[in-house]
């Protein structure tokens, strides 16, 4: 139906990829709204009717494009962590308390309203979710985004570092892909958010292009240098010899203070004048006010955040009052006057007025601020911005923000967050927990627009370790925050530091979010190690200056010695904040914080070493210990092709399927994972043999212990040509699950009988005896050592029976094995599988040897240093004179054995 | 595999280059830059070029160059090849103002 009289109606300007620039009143469907919206734009004029047929389809298309925009989140099928208060009943009576819990309300979900597809906001709000106690915070935020929400700002005051302005990022981000400006208002003058002066280089910036390619090129003239270091130093970049580096030319369109802005016009038209770039793009140079920030950001329907808001220029704030009443929804317009115009002959706008029916979906303005004890330039607002911005308190962090916010740092989400509140599914089915962590982490990485780091992704797989480590490592951050925080020592229970702790000191070494971020940059990267200090090093004095030939490079992954390179890190860092500068009682209990908290070693009451992981063992993480069969059989049959081609260079395949199939070797690792080795005695060696190797990966072998054999025999039941080779043993050790379970089958009681001296009435004694209870495999303390032979070929290709010396830490699945040169391609693999290993031959052989053992027995008495080494000499021919510590013993090759235990073909195939 | 099988199409192949390029530096760490922005360093050499030279990458060698790639919302990859005219505090600081999420490359001598 058609009427007379009426206006055209208004078409909702819909824009698929920029919905969020909606207007606002374009997106209410509210009918009532709509019905007197529809009247406004018609007319007095226009009938009933027509009225309610315009208010009807504006309904029906804000209902459409509201559709498109609105994500919800908190569902009964996506549940969103919140932090709140609940009564919590504790014996019959309830307390309020603050609670992590979820939203999940299928008939008032969280909305968020974002142009990105679901999957996106989805992940970017899982993965980058506020810590826990911002929660709240971020929820408000939410709400206020909603179309008839007339608030448009949200002010936020808390310590620095806390996250502020990263979550007035992330509601921008989350909502649209553009980028959400951040103003520093630290030191300015607040009108510049309304009206700023700047400097205009010109259409395409030709003159800035220009300069930046003379000084990339060097061929600046020296009087441009000095006259540009002359620019504001927040615009510009030196290096330690105060060599000119960079410029940043959009701080002078709209950072940079008016009289800053003169100042560089000045320098710039000198500049280009030595440079002879005024007759071209210098002659472009200007000087203009334009509108600032808040009304670029309105009039474009996006996001801002006004960061440091309260170290703003004092008193600077006052024209923006009224601006601030329309933001919050006080009024509906607001006119600013431009006090820069016609200033030293610069052009711009005289005046703009916001309007509420102008106003987009996508404006929106975080205002942050940090709380008044920091620093001389945080100032207290006045009582109206105070009034009309309402600003928000952050809360203190508590543990779980600290682990919510490490997780994020470590695997690029909250896992803790996430397992804390769908523990019970996550607890049923592990499995599934981990897929639908990795898939919101890959959907993120794929916003990042690159891979999950290898060392998140391993991580991730093993998601346990990380909500161990990280609840282990926020417990510590929580007591050192604690500690280094000069104001609350009194109520924190640090009475004692008061001494030792001031304000000068919580300022530079107070802990806060900032600092978890640096210590993970540092032990993230894998860099040199330094060696023990009484290591035995030697250096080449004769060719000292030349340049040194490398071994081999070993790739490493990162992941298999990141947790010790993270607590590395943590030790050194406690020492050089505390104890290296004299702050010896923080020290003290910096220290004993980190073994209560388990950092490096979890140590029952009586010595021995706890069941539970430490922070250490919890990230130390290989493909070794995935639960995943695939991945393993992916790495072990890594290792095998390698090692295959390096000692066979007839196998030129590059195909490894071509070798041997994950699926074979997966079925071989899971018979072999069935086997309970330590019972059976039986061990698998790498099959070599081309013709039956694609079928059976692994052969069979046993050990002939010569101390099972009666007295008077002489001959071993074996030729030399049945032992297996050494190069076959070390690789069956650097396999996943074959490794393992050839180090759990190399243990017997075979030396016991021989060893017991009878006693003066006949029987044996059975006194305890830490050494042969070690030579056995079987000591409380989990270490034990042993000795095997195996068939090694010298250079000069002579075969003959050698030693290798096994060291096992039983209790975290930590072994040293000295033996020969290790074939290059199977050094990688032992790293993952947790076993060091040891040329005898090699330089510096005894300190590596000695650092490893030092490993093994980290945490323990040094008494089991000599239990070792006593156990070492039950089989073998140590003189009695020998007083060697066990690390010279162990590299020692002219030591034989007593009893020899050779490692022998069987002659089936294994699997 | 016999040399008549099928090759890779060169797409793939690029492809797989490049994400092996950016894997191998991000195993050395990063610097965490404001918002959740990454900056990983990458030795010059197979796989700088690999990166600098993928479609998806926005080279930035000038302050004003990655300004504009970090507001650009097609841009995800970021590339600052080694001559490029800035620091590591020009970064962080242009990272600070323009909150979004990228992921960048710098491109570092040899070790």
């Amino acid at each position: 139906m058609t009427t007379k009289n009426t206006k055209p109606a208004t078409k909702a300007p819909v824009n698929d990829n920029h919905l969020l620039k909606t207007k606002i009143v374009d997106l209410i469907t509210d009918e009532k709204f709509q019905l007197g919206y529809a009247r406004k734009i018609l007319g007095e004029d226009a009938t009933e009717a027509a009225v309610k047929t315009e208010a009807a389809r504006r309904v029906e298309a804000a209902r459409q494009i509201a559709a498109q925009l609105e994500k919800p989140l908190g569902t009964s099928t996506r549940p969103y962590p919140m932090w709140g208060s609940q009564r919590v009943e504790y014996n019959g009576q309830t307390n309020l308390e603050q609670v992590l819990s979820v939203i999940a309300d299928d008939s008032n979900p969280m909305k968020v309203y974002s142009e990105r597809p679901y999957k996106e906001v989805v992940a970017l709000t899982y993965c980058d979710m506020p810590v826990p106690s911002m929660l709240p915070l971020f929820f408000d935020g939410l709400e206020r985004r909603k179309p008839d929400s007339t608030n448009r700002t949200q002010m936020m005051i808390g310590d620095p570092g806390a996250g502020k302005s990263f979550m007035g990022g992330l509601q921008g981000r989350i909502r649209s892909k553009q980028s959400v400006e951040v103003f520093d208002c630290g030191g300015k003058n607040m009108n510049e958010l309304l009206f700023e002066m700047v400097l205009d280089f010109g259409a395409g910036d030709a003159l800035p292009k220009a300069i930046d390619k003379r000084l990339q090129a060097g061929s600046l003239q020296a009087l441009s240098i000095a006259k540009l270091k002359q620019l504001p130093s927040e615009a510009v970049s030196t290096d330690s010899e105060g060599n000119l580096q960079s410029i940043d030319w959009n701080y002078f369109k709209g950072n940079a203070k008016p009289e800053q802005v003169e100042a560089a016009f000045q320098v710039m038209k000198d500049v280009s004048q030595i440079e002879g770039l005024d007759h071209a793009g210098g002659n472009a140079l200007g000087m203009n006010s334009q509108y600032g920030p808040l009304i670029k950001w309105f009039i474009e329907g996006r996001e801002g955040v006004l960061d440091e808001y309260n170290k703003s220029k004092e008193g600077s704030d006052n024209a923006l009052q009224t601006v601030w009443q329309f933001l919050n929804g006080e009024i509906n317009t607001c006119t600013v006057e431009n006090p820069l115009k016609n200033k030293d002959l610069t052009n711009g706008p005289s005046s703009f007025t916001f309007r509420r029916e102008d106003m987009q979906a996508g404006f929106f303005v975080t205002l942050t601020g940090n709380k008044t004890e920091d620093g001389l330039t945080t100032r207290s607002l006045n009582k109206s911005v105070y009034s009309r911005l309402s600003p928000q308190t952050l809360p203190d962090p508590t543990e779980a923000d600290w682990q919510h916010r490490i997780c994020q740092m470590m695997v690029g989400m909250p896992v803790s967050t996430l397992y804390s509140v769908f523990k019970d599914q996550a607890d049923a089915n592990p499995k599934e927990f981990g897929e639908w962590l990795m898939t919101l982490r890959r959907e993120k990485a794929a916003i990042e627009g690159v891979p999950v780091p290898e060392l998140q992704e391993t991580l991730l797989e093993n998601w346990k370790n990380v909500v161990n480590a990280s609840e282990k490592l926020a417990k510590f951050y929580n007591a050192w925050a604690g500690m280094t925080d000069a104001e609350n020592l009194m109520t924190s229970g640090n009475t004692d530091l008061i001494e030792e702790v001031d304000e000068e000191y919580s300022k530079k070494e107070g802990i806060d979010f900032r600092k978890i971020k640096q210590h993970l940059e540092e032990a993230i990267p894998i860099r040199p190690k330094m060696q023990p200090v009484e290591s035995e090093i030697q250096i080449d004095f004769k060719n000292f200056t030349k340049q040194p030939a490398l071994a081999e490079k070993e790739y490493e992954n990162p992941s298999v010695a990141f947790g010790t390179r993270l607590v590395d890190f943590l030790d050194r860092m406690v020492y050089e904040k505390t104890e290296a500068v004299g702050k010896h009682k923080l020290y003290e209990k910096l220290s004993t914080a980190m073994n209560n908290f388990g950092l490096r070693d979890i140590v029952l009451q009586d010595g021995a070493h706890s069941g539970q992981k430490s922070v250490e063992e919890d990230l130390n993480v290989t493909v070794y210990d995935s639960p995943d069969l695939t991945k393993k059989s992916e790495a072990a049959r890594k290792v095998f092709c390698e090692y295959l081609r390096q000692m066979d260079p007839e196998i030129l395949e590059k195909d490894d399927d071509k070798i041997i199939t994950i699926d074979r070797l997966r079925k071989a690792l899971k018979a072999v994972g069935e086997k309970n080795t330590a019972e059976t005695k039986e061990l698998f060696v790498v099959n070599r043999d081309h013709e039956t190797l694609g079928n059976f990966p692994l052969a069979s072998a046993r050990i002939e212990d010569a101390a099972t054999y009666p007295a008077d025999k002489t001959d071993a039941d074996f030729t030399l040509a049945d032992i297996v080779s050494y190069e076959d043993f070390m690789a069956s050790l650097a396999l996943p699950t074959v490794g393992a379970k050839n180090l759990g089958a190399i243990w017997d009681a075979n030396i016991r009988p021989l060893a017991e001296t009878p006693a003066a009435d006949g029987s044996k004694a059975n006194e305890p005896d830490e050494a042969l209870d070690m030579a056995e495999g079987r000591s409380q303390q989990g270490l034990a050592t042993t000795t095997l032979r195996v068939l090694f070929k010298d250079a000069q290709g002579e075969e003959r029976d050698i030693s290798v010396h096994v060291v096992l830490n039983q209790s975290r699945d930590k072994a040293l094995v000295v033996g020969e040169k290790l074939p290059s391609k199977l050094a990688q693999a032992f790293k993952e599988a947790g076993i060091t290993h040891v040329d005898r031959h090699g330089v510096n052989a005894k300190a590596k040897v000695e650092a490893a053992l030092n490993e093994l027995t980290r945490g323990m008495p040094d008494s089991v240093k000599d239990h070792l080494a006593d156990a070492f000499k039950y089989r073998n021919d140590v003189d009695q004179n020998n007083h060697q510590k066990l690390a010279a013993l162990l590299v020692d090759d002219k030591i034989d054995m007593l009893l020899g235990k050779y490692v022998v073909k069987n002659k089936r195939l294994a699997m | 595999m016999s040399s008549q099988g099928r090759r890779p199409p060169p797409d793939l192949m690029e492809k797989t280059a490049v994400v092996a390029a950016q894997q191998n530096a991000m195993e050395r760490g990063c610097k965490f830059l404001p918002h959740g922005s990454r900056l990983f360093d990458v030795e010059q050499g197979w796989e700088s070029i690999t990166i600098s030279r993928d479609k998806n990458t926005a080279v930035a060698d000038t302050l004003l160059t990655l300004e504009s790639a970090l507001r650009d919302p097609d841009n995800k990859v970021i590339f600052i090849p080694a001559g490029a005219l800035m620091t590591y505090q020009d970064i962080e600081k242009l990272c600070q103002r323009n909150a979004i999420v990228k992921t960048l490359f710098r491109e570092v001598k040899k070790s």
